[in-house]
């Protein structure tokens, strides 16, 4: 059955209606036993609707972007200049200090039993001051006076979309390192501060080439 | 003239609680990183394979979510992190995934079918489940209204914004979107 609101029910569940329809409308609805129905299934249609769980693919459809895009075998767009590849360098250094640092067994220490993913650093825990916890120290000191001394040489936009993100970054490992000091035995909390960690050194290598292909 | 909104509502569109991890892998991307576009792609393949199924189908998803990132990785330098990446991401795939809709020759009239149409739904009910799956009653629903719906209740842009997108009345956006709940509520209670 339907009459005159029925057709006004979505406007009216959606706030689309002016205040003397909304009124005329709740006040038929006190007398109407079948609008108060269909109004009540639209609000579980609306409820479901929004609580629609997303899902991935049936097959992993990554490959295929890879391949249109170039990068299939985890290549890159950029090539690397000598300097560049001192920087990355010095990136790779730290992250293989880091990641003995981060993997180095101890009392006080957590050590992750997880997969790596492509592209991730098998990582886990965070101690104590360690030799290589003040190498992945130096290391950002060491990119950050790269991207330092050579940030006039960038475009503004760029230098503050770096900073940005390298705010972004350090705040976020401020979080992680307070997280793990709560509750040091959790391994998540572990891993995403190594691998926050490792995007900031992921980050400043990338803004070090940047320097370097301007110079 | 006043509008009766209700409170704020959390849209899934702006649903984004990895931003700031977004934003670092967006600059990286950008800048040629391919381990932090695939980051940026498992984050977010199931949102935009969702929405490119749910908008297209079966067939087509697969391809369409796969156009969605290459056209983001084409396109990433443009992101400036004004909004949250996979907000700039869903709106890039819903762009695409309607100018493929155009592409394969879905008419303005599908917005515009009677009544009867969308009346129909609960008599093409081909199994006799006690309780059809959502998803498969949206699929079911007329082409044009159920792109209204998709937009609307599950992804959450409001009528204004979608007869933008779809070149409609803001009051066809309206009433099909009612016709829709109405359908999916008939079907839905059998």
């Amino acid at each position: 059955m339907s009459d005159q609101w029925t057709d006004r029910l979505s406007e009216y569940l959606d706030g689309d209606l002016t205040e003397p329809e909304k009124a005329a409308l709740e006040a038929h609805l006190t007398t109407c036993a079948a609008c108060r129905e269909t109004l009540t299934g639209l609000r579980r249609i609306v409820a479901q609707a929004r609580s629609l769980e997303d899902r991935p693919p049936s097959r992993d459809l990554w490959s295929g972007v890879a391949t249109r895009i170039g990068v299939a075998r985890g290549g890159r767009r950029l090539t690397f200049s000598v300097p560049q590849l001192l920087a990355a360098g010095i990136a790779l250094a730290v992250l293989s200090g880091g990641s003995a640092w981060l993997l180095h067994p101890g009392p006080a220490r957590v050590t992750a039993v997880q997969p790596a993913a492509p592209g991730t650093v098998p990582v886990a825990t965070v101690g104590s001051t360690s030799a290589a916890e003040r190498s992945y120290d130096s290391a950002v000191d060491d990119l950050e006076r790269i991207l330092a001394e050579g940030r006039g040489r960038l475009d503004s936009t760029t230098v503050r979309v770096l900073e940005q993100n390298l705010a972004l970054i350090d705040r976020a490992i401020a979080q992680a390192q307070r997280a793990v000091a709560a509750d040091s035995a959790n391994v998540y909390l572990n891993t995403h501060l190594a691998e926050t960690m490792r995007r900031k050194i992921d980050l400043l290598r990338q803004a070090a080439a940047l320097v370097s292909a301007v110079s | 003239m006043t509008r009766t909104r209700p409170g704020p509502v959390k849209l899934r569109r702006d649903v984004t609680p990895k931003s700031d991890s977004d934003a670092v892998d967006a600059t990286l991307a950008a800048m040629g990183d391919a381990h932090a576009f695939e980051r940026l792609y498992r984050g977010h393949i199931g949102r935009v394979h969702s929405l490119a199924r749910r908008m297209l189908g079966d067939d087509e998803a697969d391809e369409a979510a796969q156009d969605v990132f290459v056209r983001a990785w084409e396109k990433l330098a443009t992101f400036r992190g004004e909004a949250a990446f996979g907000t700039w991401l869903h709106r890039l795939a819903i762009n695409l995934i309607l100018g493929r809709r155009e592409r394969r020759g879905v008419q303005r009239q599908r917005y515009l079918e009677g009544d009867g149409v969308l009346e129909t739904l609960a008599g093409r009910r081909s199994a006799p489940e006690a309780s059809m799956d959502m998803e498969r009653a949206i699929a079911r629903l007329p082409d044009g209204a159920r792109q209204i719906f998709l937009l609307h209740d599950v992804e959450g842009y409001q009528h204004e914004e979608i007869a933008g997108m779809l070149g409609l009345a803001t009051g066809t956006s309206k009433s099909q979107l009612h016709r829709a709940r109405m359908a999916l509520r008939q079907h839905l209670d059998r």
